[in-house]
């Protein structure tokens, strides 16, 4: 496959610029390093980490008090670099959840300065940092984005007791639910194929399992979750509304640990510790569904043949051969498997890769390289009357990439990279047996490849005023072999022309600018404005209320152009009483090109012409989002209401006008509180509301053909019933553990068993949880018909997923 | 294969919720809806009637006093059609013949509505079997099975019905032969309306379409109702009769056949 990739750039086929880029990134790549050197300045580099586990904390700020406007953030590898003038300083090492720590440094020449933050170092050691503390969210331009901790996803109930970070972030703003049933989620009015999720830095192409009922995010295996939902950084690109950056665990490096959970549904059972102690660890996580086990019980003798499970398995090792080097090797495998009896089954899955080596050039530049696999296919098996059928469909991408920090001072620091990813779609493969009244088929695989080089300056200007600006260029070329049609606007086929391998047929060449600013007013407050513009290559065809299994990825071709979004945003950000709350209300306007629909009565299904059945247009999406977070103390939580609109003008479709995207939600609302309510229990409940999703119903009926039809004018002209529900759980942690981090007075008491000696090593809880409580029967779709008891009129039907949903699941470490 | 979707969908949906409600909808102004057939077994037939408000009764008024033509573009003969009862017209002057394009002509209030269809060559149906399948309820039923060689190299779009008791069941089958060309068919008819039972005799119809009308009817059984999965965008079925008329003309082969269930 590589060869393909260099058989590919070597065709000479490539715009020409984009080689001087290639060029002109690999002369910085080797030149740097020399720039850097002797300024009369030195730098303290290192790793992040948590003195007990040896997990790198993402995101830790890292200042010197002694020097105004110095502060960094340590990056997705727990590094962090800060150069000074020689001289004496304290360094200042804070995170979410971790008193702040102070090292002294006497910066003479480069120092390698690795910290290790301790959850238990209470309030003990009496240092109060004078150093104003100031507030990331407040400092940093970037806005639109929301993180997680890991105590957030633990705490907040979820379907099934399961926790899934991918539910957890739809309960902040602008990211909204796509209902019961189904894991999609919208970030701002965008589609639901418009969201980049990556595990490890491999893209996830569908992350539910069971019809999305769950995700395929095992958040045993999770460490930190990042949404990126306004301005993206130019690192990210390759889907229009947002990037969904999930970082598995490393594994502790320091003992032994294995632990799990025993749930209604499903069961996960985890391991991790050091290969090497301090220099390498693993992690492994898995897990397995039974609702099936319920099946079985069933009376009814074809029902027991039915079968309904998934199972997933996350892998990650890491080892420091040196000071300077780490390398990560890290790996997700998941399955879903269901089947009606024998005549009819549907398995499908992702497989992810991700090969890494961290290299840390002379303390100041610090550089990622990774190739990634990433795999997504399905198979279909029917078995019926004289039908012996399989059909099979997977998307593959081979990715190497290289993300490089320089760390040029305290005010500069320059992000760059490359990636290069290799697509390969098999849109299908039908194997039919002699008898089958089908003919077997391949339909042709498609080949692409997606290119990107950026480059970005985080500046501090003033010590109230800071940019986040950046270029990502975008090259994106359809291969051959293959043979290419073009279609008239009725959708017949006019001409065709056939690839080699590796000959391009088209590319598309995209810059997109990454611009933000923010303005710190006050000690407290800042106001943020920004401007995105991002490209999609990969479509996803989907036609129905909720995502399937089978949609089917496109790539942009000869006929499908890419899809290229412009987002201008504006915000004010707020914090009180001492960072304790944090508020914030951001303006959102997004206006977006080549948005795909069908035609109607489209052919999706196994056609070698399915580009002649899309139609394409424009998109707008604005909103305004609010959100008020309490961050600590025994009660935390938030509450987030976004006020939107979004909609579509689409050739062919509502006449050529502006009509509701079914994802418009003019309110949604989300209120999460998590209540410390002693040592061992901790209750929490989360309350959603949101305006239904526009729908066409009809508005009148006819007879043809001896039935009852239902007559339809404009698309999206009716709203389902708002959506609300209430989840209440509670944790009860076994004696063996205390509250843990909290911060404050439950690691004071954790220290307090180490105190009388007995330090347990074994950790249980009990987790009860009831999913929508109060039983409401949301509508999962609306249908009509003639009414079955009287046939002169007809009816509309409701449908509901469910009503009160309460489970048990039981959790266990050692 | 799209019905497999399906199926899953209700192995999990099948502890959902289901209640009538009623739901605030506008009256969209009355359309006319013409259903016009030519076949080569009998002779042009066309209905003509109106939409109505979804409220309403299921009830849907006739049109009387259209002046309706077909005309035969193979060989000119144009055929003006009476009005035999309310909203139906039809002649005695000639059936259809495989392989001849079709005009239809409709004005009703003023308003001319035509459309056109060519009359595909006729593919026999060999024979109807019965199976027994398990449909989306858990339910065991019988289902008719139509068995025919498909013509290879040629697009063909097949259409049925069923009748039982001399009601026909309101049910839409249709079948292309895009993945299936030259193949041999066993295509298993699956109701949603009705259970077929035991000894009661089946009037089954073949229908060979031409595409329009098979898109039509593809698409209308997305926006019938009958079954209770509709499409997420229901949109009216293209129709093949021009000023925004619904319904259909088709010009197709027919092949009935009366056969016993078992």
């Amino acid at each position: 496959m590589s060869l393909a990739i260099l058989q590919t750039i070597g065709t000479r086929r490539l715009p020409s610029f984009f080689y001087k880029l290639i060029g002109g990134w690999l002369g910085l790549l080797f030149f740097l390093p020399a720039i850097a050197q002797g300024q009369g300045r030195y730098t303290i580099s290192g790793t992040v980490r948590d003195r007990k586990t040896g997990e790198v904390l993402i995101g830790a700020s890292v200042s010197l008090r002694e020097i105004a406007r110095s502060g960094v953030q340590s990056n997705v590898y727990g590094f962090y670099a800060i150069s000074a003038p020689v001289g004496s300083y304290h360094l200042l090492v804070s995170f979410t959840g971790y008193p702040t720590d102070t090292i002294s440094i006497d910066l003479r020449r480069n120092i390698l300065q690795p910290v290790e933050l301790d959850a238990a170092a209470g309030t003990l050691t009496g240092v109060v940092v004078s150093a104003q503390k100031r507030s990331e969210t407040i400092a940093r331009p970037l806005m639109g984005v929301q993180k997680l901790t890991t105590d957030e996803i633990r705490n907040i109930p979820v379907i099934f007791g399961e926790k899934d970070v991918l539910k957890t972030i739809q309960l902040l703003p602008g990211i909204q639910f796509a209902g019961d049933g189904n894991s999609s989620f919208y970030v701002r009015g965008g589609g639901a194929d418009q969201n980049l999720i990556l595990l490890d830095e491999a893209t996830v192409y569908n992350p539910s399992h069971l019809l999305g009922f769950f995700s395929t995010f095992n958040s045993d295996a999770i460490k930190d979750v990042t949404v990126y939902k306004g301005a993206m950084p130019a690192e990210y690109g390759g889907r229009l509304s947002s990037a969904v950056d999930i970082r598995m665990n490393d594994g502790n490096s320091k003992d032994f640990h294995f632990g799990g959970g025993i749930g209604l549904i499903s069961s996960r059972l985890n391991a991790e510790g050091p290969i090497v102690k301090d220099q390498g660890s693993f992690s492994v996580s898995g897990r397995r569904t039974y609702a099936d086990l319920f099946l079985k019980l069933s009376g009814d003798s074809s029902t027991r043949q039915n079968s309904l499970y998934f199972y997933d398995l996350n892998i990650k090792g890491n080892y420091r051969p040196g000071a300077q080097d780490r390398i990560y090797l890290s790996g997700y495998f998941g399955r879903d498997n269901l089947a009606f009896g024998q005549t009819f089954g549907i398995d499908y899955g992702n497989a992810t890769g991700t090969a890494r080596w961290n290299h840390i050039f002379n303390s100041r530049l610090f550089s990622n390289a990774s190739f990634i696999y990433s795999d997504y296919r399905y198979k279909i098996r029917i078995n019926s009357n004289n039908n012996d059928i399989n059909i099979t469909s997977d998307i593959r991408d081979l990715n190497l990439k290289d993300d490089l920090q320089y760390y040029i001072d305290a005010s500069n620091k320059i992000d760059f990279g490359l990636s290069v990813i290799h697509h390969t779609i098999s849109p299908g493969v039908i194997s039919a047996s002699r008898q089958s009244s089908y003919n077997s088929m391949a339909l042709q695989k498609k080949y692409s490849l997606e290119n990107a080089v950026y480059v970005s300056h985080e500046w501090s200007l003033a010590e109230s005023l800071h940019f986040n600006y950046g270029l990502r260029a975008t090259s994106f070329s359809v291969v051959g072999p293959g043979v290419f049609y073009t279609y008239d606007s009725a959708g017949n086929t006019v001409d065709s022309a056939k690839y080699r391998a590796g000959r391009v047929v088209k590319t598309y060449v995209n810059a997109e600018p990454r611009i933000s600013v923010s303005w710190q007013v006050g000690a407290t407050s800042s106001i943020k404005a920004g401007y995105n513009r991002n490209t999609q290559v990969l479509h996803l065809l989907s036609n129905s209320t909720s995502a399937n299994p089978t949609d089917l990825w496109i790539p942009s071709s000869n006929n499908v152009k890419p899809e290229v979004a412009n987002q201008v945003s504006l915000g004010y950000f707020r914090n009180f009483n001492e960072d304790r709350y944090e508020l914030s209300a951001e303006g959102y306007y997004k206006t977006m090109s080549h948005q795909i629909d069908y035609k109607n009565g489209a052919q999706l299904i196994a056609n070698e012409n399915v580009e002649s059945q899309l139609v394409e247009g424009a998109g707008r999406a604005y909103g305004l989002e609010l959100f008020l977070k309490k961050k600590e103390g025994r009660f935390t939580g938030w509450v987030s209401y976004t006020l939107s609109r979004t909609e579509l003008k689409i050739d062919g479709v509502n006449r050529g006008q502006w009509y509701p995207a079914r994802q418009d939600r003019t309110h949604d609302i989300g209120v999460v509180g998590i209540y410390q309510a002693s040592r061992r229990w901790t209750l929490s409940g989360t309350w959603v509301y949101y305006t239904g999703n526009a729908v066409t119903f009809p508005s009148g009926k006819y007879q043809v053909a001896g039935q009852t039809a239902f007559l339809y004018t404009e698309r999206n002209g009716y709203r389902m019933p708002a959506y609300h529900r209430m989840d209440v759980a509670a944790t009860l942690q076994g004696k063996g553990g205390g509250a843990r981090d909290q911060g404050g007075e439950g690691a004071g008491l954790a220290r307090g068993d180490e105190k009388r000696g007995q330090k347990r090593r074994y950790e249980s809880s009990w987790t009860f949880s009831v999913y929508n409580l109060y039983g409401r029967e949301n509508a999962y779709s609306i249908v009509f018909q003639n009414d079955p008891d009287d046939p002169t009129k007809t009816q509309a039907l409701r449908y509901a997923l469910f009503r009160w949903i309460p489970s048990v699941t039981w959790n266990f470490k050692f | 294969m799209k019905k497999g979707f399906l199926i899953v969908g209700v192995l999990v949906g099948g502890m959902a919720c289901k209640k009538v409600v009623s739901v605030g909808l506008r009256d969209a102004p009355s359309q006319v809806v013409i259903e016009g057939v030519v076949t080569n077994g009998g002779t042009p037939q066309v209905k003509i009637s109106r939409s109505v408000a979804f409220s309403a009764a299921n009830s849907y008024p006739p049109v009387s006093g259209a002046v309706v033509t077909v005309t035969d573009s193979n060989n000119g003969l144009v055929a003006v059609l009476k009005e035999s009862s309310a909203g139906m017209y039809g002649t005695r002057t000639y059936s259809g013949v495989p392989g001849h394009a079709y005009q239809l002509s409709v004005t009703v209030d003023g308003v001319v509505y035509t459309a056109s269809s060519v009359m595909p060559r006729q593919v026999a149906l060999d024979s109807i079997t019965f199976a027994m399948n398990t449909d989306l309820n858990n339910h065991k039923d019988i289902n008719a099975v139509v068995n025919f060689q498909d013509p290879p190299g040629v697009a063909n779009y097949y259409q049925f019905t069923e009748e039982i008791g001399g009601r026909v069941l309101p049910d839409v089958f249709v079948f292309e032969d895009r993945l299936s060309d030259g193949r041999y068919i066993e295509q298993p008819l699956f109701n949603d309306s009705t259970y077929l039972q035991r000894g009661e005799e089946l009037t089954l119809t073949m229908n060979c379409v031409d595409r329009n009308v098979y898109d039509y009817f593809f698409t209308l059984s997305g926006v019938t109702g009958n079954n209770g999965f509709q499409t997420a965008t229901p949109a009216n079925p293209a129709s093949n009769i021009s000023n925004g008329a619904l319904g259909y003309f088709s010009a197709h082969t027919t092949q009935r056949v009366k056969v016993e269930i078992y």
